[in-house]
């Protein structure tokens, strides 16, 4: 994806602009926390997430965005909220191969982990265009094509909108969160409060952080022999970079599609992995062809968002359209170096798909090697994230 | 009307805080514009003004658009179809002086249905999930002068298009005409039936959108997918009006056997059921085509 100098000339203006953060002067006069202050909690090692000039984190915005992320008042049909796809003990994720909106359509793809979306350079599996929380949330809560997700296309915006204004609570919650606006509860102040509470949704606290982090003894040997493996170490058959995860797979996010505060590049990512190959073309089942479906452009057939692998054990099944079941079928999927499905209306071998990723070139690994990724990849679940308070849901309290 | 005012109070209110980034991008306009409408007369000074109006009309194969209505004989296979949705975004509306130079029309923004930017003729009446307003007359005003001849643009201008339509003014915030997929609008959407996943519909709005993660927005877009500068040569305010017919839209379309993955065309540049659509809009599709649209006549 080339990107023009005039991005430079944007980045410049906002470097200059350099508006507000957070961060300041947590403690109110009365000793207790400062609900529109905002402090991140986040190890040393983890820069923050960027925050849009129109939508700085406060703590009451944050806690207005929990309730309206668990809540089904955000469905048209009162039956599903954002956490119906986005399960905290499955890391936000639904245990789904393929989502299903509150109207029982099913989604071509699966529900995407929310943890560390403020980071993501791009929102949703292959789409180039959605790169704030806050737009991407509009999406799920109106859109009707694949399918119908949150279903909020069914109703109203007063009727939708009247929903919080008839409860107290939101009441207080929305003029905490928008102290500012006139009329704080509108969809503007919705999406702004799902972002906010999405971004600060992090998880940087598995096994593997408190290994880099200097912590000698949190990965065994299994895992730390996993993790030279992962990060380009030479396996027993005497290839160097034999599986070359890292390179997809990178950075604090194990996602090389990464954005944050201070970056300064677009590192928008979407890769092949030779899932499919249905014909010369590397074609992909119709109507999930990853970045093709935006561009048409053929060499983007099959291109899809390398996701972030923090919680990626507790994610399955995997790949955008949940086609792969387990942790193990992924590994041996990369190992080939593409899947081969021999018969059938998606027969071919995604090994020769022509749009493949240069990095998927297959691998052997020992059985004991084999455990050893596996076992890495599995430190890379984050327990905190699964049982946070914080990110719970507020009406099971 | 009192969402209206809630909206305007808002933005006054976001006007104030820290440099809203979109502010950056919207200059860049990077899938080519409108081509403009240069060499106007102005509409400045103290020129005394007078109230235009434009009227349109639906119509499906030369009968009136009536929001539920079941029409036959549509698109190759004579097919029946119940329409339910039929509105579209108009942009750069302007009429053609005795000097031969087209004038924009300065829009009158109090309806609810136009900004200073844009139109949104609407023709259903919520007989499915719209409105029960509608609006059929373009209205606003121009310096005095003799006016024949009528140009207009079916789109929602770049900067329009990609900024936050959960703080856009009317008719920007309706919710049915979000095209969020790709950060946008649908610049015109018909629907038939009750929106089940095989009822027929096309929507229609810039594709193959980008994002900037840094700046974040949206920079250009491959397929800008705007219907741009219809152009009716003779075109007498007092007498003319002009047709939009989904007759003609649909005219060369298969509508019983769909080829592509949504039911009709949902405006992707891979669903090839927007082929023909595109060519009677005299959009490029695929890379070919483009040239003179059939959707609007004048009567």
């Amino acid at each position: 994806m080339s990107k023009g100098p005039a991005r430079a000339a944007a980045l410049g203006l906002i470097l200059v602009l350099g508006c507000g953060d957070s961060g300041a002067a947590p403690e109110d006069p009365d000793g207790g926390v400062d609900p529109q202050s905002w402090e991140w909690n986040l190890p040393e090692d983890v820069p923050r997430p960027r925050v849009p000039d129109d939508n700085p984190m406060s703590f009451a915005k944050v806690e207005l965005g929990r309730f309206l992320f668990y809540d089904t008042r955000m469905s048209g049909n009162l039956t599903q909220s954002c956490a119906s796809c986005h399960k905290q003990e499955l890391a936000f994720t639904d245990g789904l191969a393929r989502a299903v909106g509150s109207t029982d359509e099913v989604h071509p793809r699966s529900a995407m982990s929310v943890v560390n979306s403020g980071y993501a350079a791009t929102l949703n599996w292959a789409n180039d265009a959605i790169v704030r929380l806050e737009r991407q949330a509009l999406g799920p809560m109106f859109e009707v094509d694949p399918v119908v997700e949150l279903g909020l296309n069914e109703i109203t915006e007063e009727e939708f909108l009247q929903r919080f204004r008839d409860d107290e609570r939101y009441r207080d919650l929305f003029a905490e969160a928008f102290p500012d606006e006139v009329d704080p509860i509108s969809v503007d102040s919705i999406t702004k409060a799902l972002a906010a509470f999405q971004r600060q949704l992090t998880s940087f606290n598995a096994k593997v952080d408190r290994w880099q982090r200097g912590d000698t003894t949190a990965l065994n040997e299994s895992e730390q022999r996993g993790a030279a493996l992962f990060f380009g170490g030479t396996n027993a058959a005497g290839v160097p970079d034999a599986l070359e995860c890292f390179h997809c797979h990178g950075g604090f996010l194990f996602s090389q599609s990464l954005d944050e505060e201070m970056n300064v590049f677009d590192q928008s990512t979407f890769l092949n992995n030779g899932l499919y190959n249905l014909d010369e073309l590397g074609s992909y089942p119709p109507g999930n062809e990853g970045l093709f479906d935006m561009t048409a452009d053929p060499r983007d057939k099959g291109a899809f968002k390398p996701p972030s692998l923090r919680n990626i054990e507790v994610t399955a099944p995997y790949m955008h359209d949940g086609s792969i079941e387990t942790l193990e079928e992924v590994l041996d999927h990369y190992a080939r170096g593409g899947r081969l499905i021999e018969e059938g209306p998606l027969a071919g071998d995604g090994f020769n798909n022509p749009n493949k990723s240069s990095f998927l070139n297959g691998f052997e690994l020992t059985e004991q090697e084999r455990e050893d990724v596996l076992a890495f990849l599995r430190a890379l679940t984050d327990d905190d994230l699964l049982t946070n308070p914080a990110f719970s849901d507020p009406f099971a309290e | 009307m009192r969402m209206i005012v809630i909206t305007v109070a808002a933005l006054a209110v976001a006007g104030l805080g820290c440099g809203d980034s979109s502010d950056n991008i919207g200059g860049m306009g990077g899938d080519g514009g409108t081509g403009g409408t240069a060499g106007t007369g102005g509409t400045g000074g103290g020129a005394a003004a007078i109230d235009v109006s434009i009227e349109f009309v639906g119509k499906v194969n030369g009968a009136d658009f009536v929001c539920g209505d079941v029409y036959d004989g549509l698109g190759t296979s004579d097919s029946s179809l119940e329409f339910s949705d039929f509105r579209f975004f108009l942009q750069d509306v302007a009429l053609r002086n005795d000097q031969g130079e087209y004038v924009p029309v300065e829009l009158d923004a109090t309806s609810g249905f136009q900004t200073d930017e844009v139109v949104m003729i609407d023709f259903e009446d919520a007989c499915g999930m719209g409105t029960v307003e509608t609006w059929t007359t373009v209205t606003g005003t121009l310096p005095e002068g003799d006016y024949q001849g009528l140009r207009f643009t079916m789109g929602v201008p770049f900067a329009e298009n990609h900024d936050n339509p959960a703080t856009a003014p009317p008719p920007l915030n309706v919710v049915a005409m979000f095209w969020s997929w790709q950060a946008g609008y649908k610049f015109l959407r018909i629907d038939s039936g009750d929106f089940s996943e095989t009822d027929w519909r096309m929507h229609l709005g810039s594709t193959g959108c980008d994002g900037d993660p840094i700046a974040g927005g949206t920079t250009s877009c491959l397929n800008p997918n705007r219907v741009e500068e219809v152009e009716f040569e003779t075109f007498l305010l007092e007498e003319d009006r002009v047709v939009a017919d989904i007759g003609s839209l649909v005219a060369d379309s298969d509508l019983e056997n769909d080829l592509g993955e949504d039911p009709g065309c949902m405006g992707k540049p891979t669903d090839l059921d927007c082929g023909p659509l595109f060519e009677n809009l005299g959009l490029p599709f695929d890379g070919t085509g483009g040239g003179a649209q059939s959707f609007f006549t004048i009567e």
